[in-house]
């Protein structure tokens, strides 16, 4: 239980000591797959508790859509029109709507959990 | 048991990854905020464009005033090439009075010159006729002639100025200068290139040869400094 918190830490260790310099017309794209990153985290963490978690599907969405995002951006950039927006809009609500589901089911799990106490 | 760890172990690649992503992200942002120093407050950056105006219309301003400038300049110039110009015209105008008043015998003449003496020969008892040896106007009139037309400024007789009307009338033993009787010897002052003028007068056949044949002595001298009085009562 404790090793993905690990790998969180040891990631930002790397990330923080590693000194990668990114040109600065690549910075838009790396913080839409920091966001779509995000997105698919929560997206796993809420299919976990609703026990729908599939290892292949939460592992391929992540890297696929940290790509999709960047490519979006990318296209956007050459394209001339502000595509990053929309993944953006996109990942954002999403991130709000699966914190939101996580929320309601581990309060759900806490009062049943409650309840249970109570009988016992 | 391999099944779940085989998941966490999964999970902590992915953990790996997003926290590799997002320190790089925070890493570059904290950057980017350090290189363009965005970190101007609202008031700062207000006090700044307020700053920029003033500061471009200063030079908007200043650049008015260097054309204007430069546009007050140029009428200056212009108008000192004019005033140069009057300058020129009113120094020739000057020169040229200068000049006439000298032909005219008006203002007081110094300068190089010649000085020529006209006498009358020696008594010849061989001669019956005085006049052969005497000096008559005519032979003034020939020196006269000769020094004026080899460039010579101002010509005075025994110190009377001769102007563009003066008269030389023979009257009996003296000449006739604009009314004043003179006697024998007649000297010829004239002011202008002593060289020129001496050899003009010195031409062989010319003048003194003429004057030497009707017996007269003359002598020619040139002068360093010949004073020239201005007409009197003129």
């Amino acid at each position: 239980m404790w090793l993905p918190v690990v790998g969180l830490i040891a990631g930002i260790v790397l990330g923080l000591l590693t000194e990668i310099r990114i040109p600065d017309e690549y910075s838009n794209y790396l913080s839409i797959a920091v966001l779509a990153a995000f997105d698919t985290l929560f997206g796993g963490i809420r299919a976990y508790l609703q026990n729908i978690y599939d290892e292949k599907v939460f592992v391929s969405g992540f890297f696929f859509n940290i790509i999709l995002a960047a490519s979006l951006a990318f296209l956007g950039v050459h394209l001339g029109v502000d595509l990053y927006l929309a993944a953006v809009f996109a990942f954002g609500v999403r991130l709000f709507q699966n914190i939101a589901v996580i929320r309601r089911i581990l309060l759900t799990k806490w009062s049943t959990n409650k309840e249970k106490l109570e009988k016992s | 048991m391999m099944k779940v760890k085989g998941k966490h172990v999964i999970l902590s690649m992915v953990c790996l990854v997003l926290g590799f992503i997002l320190a790089i992200s925070y890493h570059l942002t904290q950057i980017e905020n350090q290189q363009t120093k965005q970190d101007m407050t609202d008031s700062q950056y207000k006090k700044t464009l307020s700053l920029r105006n003033e500061l471009i219309a200063q030079e908007e301003t200043n650049r008015k005033l260097q054309k204007e400038l430069s546009q007050r300049q140029n009428e200056v110039q212009k108008k000192e090439k004019e005033l140069a110009k009057e300058a020129e015209n009113f120094t020739s105008l000057a020169k040229d009075t200068e000049k006439y008043r000298m032909y005219l015998g008006k203002v007081k003449v110094k300068g190089k010159g010649v000085k020529i003496t006209l006498a009358d020969g020696a008594y010849d008892p061989q001669e019956d006729n005085v006049n052969n040896y005497l000096v008559h106007e005519h032979h003034v009139f020939n020196v006269v002639n000769e020094l004026y037309i080899s460039g010579a400024a101002a010509v005075a007789i025994n110190g009377q100025r001769l102007t563009s009307s003066s008269y030389i009338v023979c009257n009996g033993p003296v000449i006739t200068v604009d009314g004043v009787p003179h006697p024998a010897p007649f000297v010829i002052s004239a002011i202008g290139d002593p060289d020129v003028l001496s050899s003009a007068i010195n031409l062989s056949g010319g003048v003194k040869d003429q004057l030497v044949n009707d017996n007269i002595v003359f002598t020619l001298e040139k002068e360093n400094e010949i004073v020239l009085n201005p007409v009197l009562g003129s």
